[in-house]
């Protein structure tokens, strides 16, 4: 008989929901919360979905297997999705195996980053995926879900265990969920997957390797170039992992905070491009042992001054969230890139 | 009750085959590697100079992944098949 990790379906007789997680648990199936069952009738409901996508998958690392649409169904019915999610969490899983985007090194490294997924196009209302107020927290399903599907997929097929193959020394909350939408509605200028090259009804995800998101609060400024300041500031981070493991990093912009920036004449490119020279760290926040393993490592300051972004091109920009004062500065594991896949 | 295994999948076919031969520890050209976080290349120098205890340390040479976080370079890879016959690695942290 095969070992149970060696069998693509599993009998597991009789057993009730509670029973499952048991196994789950035991198995390493598991993130932690309860999971649904992934019977063969709701795995070929899923699978149904997706019937029109026969690219191939590559090999996923660290554990190098090919999936099946069928084991990544599964982990799709675990995480609580419904059938429909499915081909935004199958495009989510293939952003990942970008050779750029850099699976193995996000998944085994000590720093604390998951992968954000962002959703653009249509398909967010098809699905409810929110956009709006508190898009990074709780209270939607497509939201909740479709990250956690991901979390599961590189859990179980790409072998991220925590604490074994995934040595993250703290980890992230992230790591459980981390699936917004871009508030299209509310970006003055071009949604973000349109600035990737896609068309505005195309459906795309975008997954970046990241940290949580970094607050940018800023009630007081009331003026493009104030807010600016204030974003500059909270991104110039001497403990970011791109003070020296440079990539690229994202500003999510609340809508409030857009229409000033708007209203002042403000591109994403000049956004961009203010950013990058402002978003800097002065030597006198960095300690003479981090400074001599970043020179060593070939990231010499610039004067008294290290960059957090190699270069304009290295920020990105989008509008997402509700009414209020906040935006968001989310950077990256470092070596890796922001990839982004067509939805179906 | 029937589930799919969410940890299935397949081996990945055309692989590159391996043929492994014994390695002389006491005479055969070794790379030591940093992944080039600290301390790594302190490890690697008390590797080496341990070795040189037993044998002779001139074909023990030193190399290093331009980045922790990537994998290393294809041409440092096929160099280092090339030169050598084994690899130490350190993980320095």
């Amino acid at each position: 008989m095969k070992d149970i990790a060696e069998q693509e379906v599993i009998d597991i007789g009789d057993m009730d929901v509670e029973a499952f997680n048991e196994l789950a648990a035991e198995q390493g199936w598991s993130d932690g919360m309860p999971l649904y069952v992934p019977t063969e009738e709701k795995v070929a409901k899923f699978v149904e979905t997706v019937r029109g996508d026969n690219r191939p998958y590559p090999p996923v690392p660290p554990r190098q297997i090919v999936p099946t649409l069928q084991s990544m169904a599964a982990n799709a019915v675990m995480a609580g999705c419904k059938p429909e999610y499915f081909p935004v969490v199958a495009a989510a899983l293939r952003s990942t195996l970008d050779p750029e985007f850099n699976l193995h090194g996000t998944l085994a490294t000590t720093h604390s980053c998951a992968p954000m997924v962002m959703v653009s196009g249509p398909i967010r209302q098809e699905l409810g995926i929110n956009c709006g107020s508190n898009c990074f927290g709780q209270g939607w399903r497509s939201n909740a879900t479709i990250g956690r599907a991901l979390g599961l997929m590189l859990l179980n097929i790409a072998g991220a265990k925590p604490g074994e193959m995934d040595r993250s020394t703290q980890g992230n909350p992230a790591k459980y969920t981390f699936c917004f939408g871009e508030n299209q509605e509310e970006n003055p200028w071009t949604p973000y997957h349109v600035q990737r090259g896609f068309a505005a009804t195309d459906n795309v995800v975008t997954v970046m390797s990241g940290e949580g998101p970094h607050n940018l609060n800023d009630h007081g400024s009331t003026t493009g170039d104030g807010l600016l300041t204030t974003f500059a500031g909270g991104m110039a981070n001497p403990g970011a992992n791109t003070i020296y493991g440079k990539g690229p990093m994202f500003v999510i912009i609340g809508p409030e905070h857009a229409a000033t920036l708007k209203r002042d004449g403000f591109t994403i490119e000049s956004i961009r491009d203010e950013l990058y020279v402002r978003s800097r760290v002065h030597l006198s926040r960095i300690s003479k042992g981090n400074l001599d393993t970043y020179e060593s490592t070939g990231h010499k300051p610039e004067g008294d001054w290290l960059r957090i972004a190699r270069n304009p091109q290295d920020i990105h920009i989008t509008v997402a969230g509700g009414p209020g004062k906040h935006s968001a500065f989310i950077p990256s594991f470092g070596g890796t890139a922001v990839t982004c896949t067509r939805i179906g | 009750m029937r589930i799919f295994n969410p940890t299935f999948g397949m081996a990945a076919a055309g692989g590159p085959a391996v043929s492994l031969k014994p390695v002389n520890w006491a005479t055969d050209a070794i790379a030591l590697i940093s992944n080039s976080k600290p301390n790594a290349r302190e490890l690697l120098e008390g590797m080496r100079e341990r070795l040189g205890a037993t044998r002779k340390i001139d074909n023990i040479e030193f190399h290093a992944k331009n980045s922790a976080s990537q994998p290393a370079p294809k041409d440092l890879i096929e160099a280092v098949a090339k030169k050598y016959r084994a690899a130490l690695l350190a993980l320095g942290d």
